[in-house]
């Protein structure tokens, strides 16, 4: 018996959440970066702007006290308009850096920025029709655009000013040192108060800001499933239920954000505090400095200037910590889903089994998590060409037997084998190329109906209308078209609510059937479509070509009275059932089970 | 009003005491070089202003939270409120999407403006012009020619901001664009496997990801310029001060404190003036979110709702109404008559506008012309709440809510245990739900992947029967339910609710050849009505309907019998 060991990956990001260990900081910059390592002589250049920019903003106090001791305290008026001439040209100089400073840090922002967010959707693209199942779509949505949005606040507007700041900061620091070095480290020492103070407090502001956005998660959830059913709330009269459940999300999110708040704010008033103490410590040392004759006025003028040129950006640096603090948070969540990997992997290919049927099941056992099997033990063969129906009653297991030959699930145990060739082998491509299905709720993308009939394929993308309604002609689906106001340039809005269910299903027809396939999967495809057209469907389902092997759901008899086999499929077993009246016995003695 | 007037004053009152501590310095120094310099004065001076400025600052943290956060909330609520009295239509309009943006990321900018631009801005601006003040009166010729580099910084941001705002419009649209492309392959998850169309979805991502970051580095380049310029001018104010400052000193009409509190005041005047600038960032992004949001809080209340409780009987009139979409008509001319306890069928083809028939009857979308009459009353009479308390309808697609199945059932407040229970035995739920872990309390994902698309269907229908209705609207109810159960629910239907007026929209004639009424819709037109026997002899599309089922009924009797 052939058993998989399959990699069984939790797909529940909020369960995630909880086990995962905390990444540090650090680690999650270093991930971060990676991101922009191709922009290194970017960010060279920008670091050197940066530095050129810091040094000139730097010596003008500097200048500035010398010519004070030198020339203003002295009564020479020429040696100040030297100096000066001086300082115009370091300006005008800075005025260059700076730009450049702010171009290039910010083009690397916004750069990394579009490269997070390409990672991201690539990755929601490998992860499976699991990964979607577990997790709510306002969730995902929420973490994909507001969490990215910190991220984007970050490095559009913060991060320039981080490292400008962090640049001058440094420099005056520097300055204090070297200008008078007790001076200095007694400047400096209310700083190392405020740093040691930072990095106490850095992991609860995190983890408040953490908890906020996932609040903010949640809420996004509560108003996508609200809206996306807006009509179940009017026709029900439940509008105060959306108030209700709305007004629980948003009191709960303004909790999390009280404590996020306060959280963030906690620095900047400390930061002044220190700041001052530190002018305090210059002013009563510097004078005690020079009564001792080791220091002069000017000299004072410019040092108060550099700690003030070293404090006012720390200050900064404290709302810009929060800031960096949030889009960490942001971060962490999303690395979360770049963390995860597909559970449906393409394995070597094998020796594929001789005149082997078109697809089989072998000994196939399927859950969708671990509490509850819901296929036990299955076999069976599809050949070439031919009609086959699973009925049955609802919630018997017939979808989940679809999706698993088009391989939106892997089995858990057993083998489902394509041209005999076990079907996780397969190039996804070529998978799909083989295999239509029509899924059970239709599902149409914003533009027009020749955008959803030729979503996804190759052959006719590039077809003018005309070409197209050949297409569809020789296809025998003209007819389907006709129902369409505008024909293939029928609209078709967000939600697709202005199209109808029965014709969104066509459309889901049309589209499968244009693709070709060899294997065409129909999942109570045609259910809310009328008779009429059903036969219609039906007619051109036998026209297919003769190789086309079909595999239909569906409740009403009629569409599967052609079937050249019927499987029951009822409380995860599927039998075969000898010709349609077995079947309707099957069906009518058959106990319904969930 | 009262948290932001408080921050207010508290902003000011730290801003203004860190005006003090120069003057405190410029004191210090003149004393000492006038050898009359008294260290503790200056200490203590100084540690009281630097204390009362931490006390000050972080109450106004505290209540910036405070107050930004009630804002947002606040904020939130209204236009949830306003959402919920909309109609069905506005929400299509309006596009679930982006209202979803309104209420996240637009609120937030919101929020943003004021937890920092508000004070920051108010804060910046009383420096900017207490420092003006100060400066003017220690030397008022100085202080002239320093002020005047205000003007030359305010006129440069005006004109970046001018033009950044029109970007940020723009780049929101782009970013409206990037979410949708997003939404979509999420709820549309399961397609894109089956086409494996990663690929395509990742090209139109793309596609509006590299808009997104074009806008914003064009935005980008306006504040890259603005920064340089601001400080440049700054920059050129301390030149004025080194050169008519030191001039001033050396001719003996300033003094070297008075020259030292001029280099310090320039400091605090820039700082606020920068803050300005990247607050200008925040303006922007918090006026276009405003108006975003302006247009969701001032769209018209739907028309005044009638105040009829009346229960009702069930006789519905439909008089010569029309539904159009603009040019489009959706029904065309609609005349029916439906009795009280009468149970009538609509059958059609595909896109004949079934589903909005049913639409009009429970109010989601209103007549363009004629009327919609219960008992002889309009619609629009009646109080909506006992309105939809008395009319059940099961829509086509599944509606499931991230709840528990009790709740998905009994989904308005007027169900009673009795009536729950009553619903799900009719809709044949018992055994499924006695089957769950948890009973009527399991929780059912979003979207109800959990569930089979029958038994979604059937807890659709439990719900609206929970209601105890007078009216039941069934949306093509049948379509995911095998033929054994629904035969099983429609007696159970009987049995249960008798004198329930019943007007079903379905695809199988066999289930409603004993209906009192058939109504056969084609385009938005009733081309044929009557009983089963009627139609087989006045209407050759309903024989053709009847006839593309015939083939399946034999198979169900044979099987049956």
């Amino acid at each position: 018996m052939p058993k998989n060991i399959t990699h069984k990956m939790n797909y529940d990001l909020n369960q995630l959440g909880k086990t995962q260990e905390k990444t540090s900081t650090l680690a999650g910059l270093k991930k971060l970066v990676q991101l922009i390592a191709h922009e290194k002589r970017t960010l060279l250049l920008a670091v050197l702007a940066i530095l050129v920019n810091s040094t000139l903003n730097l010596l003008g106090p500097f200048i500035v006290g010398h010519t004070i001791d030198k020339y203003v305290v002295h009564k020479d008026f020429t040696g100040v308009l030297h100096n000066a001439i001086l300082l115009l040209c370091m300006f005008l100089a800075a005025l260059f850096t700076s730009y450049m400073q702010t171009t290039l840090m910010g083009g690397v922002g916004q750069r990394m920025l579009f490269a997070l967010r390409n990672s991201i959707f690539n990755k929601l693209q490998q992860l499976p029709v699991d990964f979607f199942n577990k997790n709510k779509a306002g969730d995902l949505i929420s973490r994909v655009n507001n969490d990215t949005d910190k991220l984007n606040q970050f490095f559009s507007q913060s991060l320039m000013q981080f490292i400008g700041n962090i640049a001058t900061m440094v420099g005056a620091g520097i300055f204090l040192l070297l200008i008078n070095i007790e001076l200095g480290a007694a400047a400096l020492s209310p700083a190392i108060v405020i740093l040691l103070l930072t990095l106490a407090l850095s992991p609860w502001i995190k983890k408040k800001n953490a908890l906020n956005l996932k609040s903010v998660g949640g809420m996004s959830a509560e108003i996508q499933e609200s809206l996306n059913n807006f009509k179940v709330i009017i026709a029900f009269n439940r509008r105060d239920y959306f108030r209700k459940r709305f007004e629980i999300a948003n009191a709960q999110n303004y909790k999390t954000a009280i404590g996020a708040g306060l959280a963030n704010n906690v620095f900047v008033p400390v930061y002044g505090l220190f700041a001052s103490v530190a002018q305090l410590i210059v002013l009563a040392f510097g004078i005690y400095l020079i009564g001792t004759g080791q220091f002069s006025i000017g000299l004072l003028v410019s040092y108060l200037s550099y700690a003030t040129l070293f404090y006012n950006p720390l200050r900064q640096l404290a709302a810009l910590w929060t800031n960096f603090q949030l889009a960490m948070a942001g971060w962490d969540r999303i690395s979360q889903i770049l963390s995860l990997e597909t559970n449906l992997p393409q394995i070597v290919a094998g020796v594929a089994e001789p005149s082997a049927a078109l697809l089989e099941f072998r000994d196939v056992h399927f859950s969708y998590d671990e509490s509850r099997e819901i296929l036990h033990n299955i076999s069976f063969k599809l050949e070439q060409g031919k009609t086959y129906a699973l009925v049955g009653p609802t919630g018997g297991g017939k979808t989940t037997t679809a999706s698993l030959i088009a391989r939106l699930y892997d089995p858990s145990e057993g083998l489902v084998l394509l041209n005999g060739k076990d079907i996780r082998s397969y190039d996804p491509v070529e998978r799909s190329q083989k295999i239509g299905f029509i899924l059970q709720e239709p599902f149409l993308f914003t533009g027009t109906v020749k955008d959803n009939i030729l979503y996804g394929n190759e052959l006719y993308k590039d077809y003018t209308n005309q070409q197209v309604e050949q297409v569809i002609k020789d296809a025998n689906l003209g007819t389907l078209l006709a129902i369409f106001e505008n024909g293939l340039d029928t609209p078709v809005l967000s939600g697709g609510d202005s199209i109808s269910l029965g014709q969104k299903q066509l459309i889901a027809f049309m589209r499968a059937v244009l693709r070709n396939p060899e294997l065409l999967i129909l999942d109570e495809a045609t259910a809310n479509i009328d008779t009429i057209t059903e036969q219609l469907l039906s007619d051109i389902l036998n026209k297919l070509p003769k190789t086309t092997t079909r595999v239909i759901i569906a409740h009403r008899l009629n569409t599967i009275e052609n079937a050249d086999e019927i499987f029951f499929v009822n409380s995860g077993e599927v039998i075969r059932a000898g010709s349609l009246n077995d079947a309707m016995e099957m069906l009518l003695q058959g106990k319904r089970t969930s | 009003m009262g948290l932001v007037s408080l921050l207010l004053l508290f902003a000011l009152l730290s801003n203004g005491i860190n005006l003090w501590l120069p003057q405190i310095i410029r004191g210090g120094i003149d004393d000492y070089t006038q050898k009359h310099f008294v260290f503790s004065t200056i200490v203590k001076k100084f540690s009281i202003a630097a204390l009362l400025i931490f006390v000050f600052a972080y109450l106004q943290a505290i209540i910036q939270t405070y107050a930004s956060e009630r804002v947002a909330r606040d904020l939130r609520q209204r236009l949830s409120d306003k959402i919920s009295r909309q109609s069905y239509a506005f929400i299509e309009q309006a596009n679930p999407s982006k209202l979803l943006t309104n209420l996240t990321a637009d609120v937030d900018s919101i929020k943003l403006f004021v937890s920092q631009a508000l004070v920051s801005i108010v804060s910046s601006l009383f420096i900017i012009i207490g420092c003006s003040v100060l400066l003017l009166t220690i030397n008022w010729k100085l202080g002239l020619a320093v002020i005047a580099i205000i003007p030359i910084i305010g006129g440069t941001f005006a004109y970046v901001l001018k033009n950044v705002r029109a970007l940020f419009m723009k780049s929101r649209g782009v970013i409206d664009q990037l979410n949708k492309v997003i939404n979509e392959s999420i709820l549309g998850a399961a397609l894109i496997r089956v086409i494996n169309s990663q690929q395509l979805e990742y090209d139109k991502f793309l596609r509006a990801n590299t808009e997104a970051r074009d806008y914003g580095l064009r935005i980008l380049g306006f504040f890259a310029g603005l920064i340089p310029i601001v400080t440049f001018t700054a920059n050129i104010a301390a030149l004025t001060i080194l050169v008519m400052g030191g001039h001033f000193v050396i001719t003996g009409t300033m003094s070297l404190g008075s020259f030292a509190a001029f280099n310090s005041y320039l400091s605090l005047l820039i700082f606020p003036i920068f803050i300005l600038g990247f607050m200008s960032n925040l303006i922007a992004q918090a006026t276009a979110s405003f108006t975003r949001i302006r247009v969701v809080l001032d769209a018209p209340d739907i028309t005044a709702v009638g105040n009829l409780k009346e229960t009702l009987l069930g006789n519905v009139t439909l008089n010569d109404v029309t539904v159009s979409y603009g040019q489009k008509s959706a029904l065309k001319n609609i005349s029916l008559d439906v009795s009280a306890g009468s149970k009538i069928a609509v059958i059609g083809p595909t896109g004949a506008g079934k589903s909005q028939l049913l639409y009009l009857l429970t109010g989601l979308i209103n007549a363009t012309s004629g009327e919609v009459l219960f008992d002889g009353k309009s619609i629009n009479a009646y109080d909506s709440e006992s309105f939809h308390s008395q009319v059940g309808f099961v829509f086509q697609d599944s509606i499931i809510f991230n709840m528990s199945i009790r709740e998905n059932i009994a989904f308005s407040d007027t169900v009673t245990d009795e009536s729950l229970q009553k619903a799900i035995d009719t809709a044949e739920l018992r055994e499924f739900i006695d089957g769950l872990p948890e009973h009527l309390s399991t929780i059912v994902s979003e979207r109800g992947s959990s569930l089979s698309g029958g038994q979604k269907q059937r807890i659709m229908l439990a719900r609206a029967l929970a209601l105890n209705p007078k009216v039941l609207l069934l949306d093509d109810f049948t379509a995911r339910v095998d033929n054994n159960t629904e035969k099983k629910i429609l007696t159970n239907i009987q049995k249960n609710y008798p004198g329930l007026t019943l007007i079903s929209v379905t695809q199988k004639i066999a289930s409603v050849e004993h209906y009192d009424q058939i109504i056969l819709l084609t385009q938005g037109e009733i081309v044929a009505r009557g009983v089963h026997d009627e139609l087989m002899h006045t209407s050759t599309d309903y024989v053709q309907i009847f006839n593309s089922q015939q083939s399946t009924s034999n198979y169900e009797t044979g099987a049956a019998h």
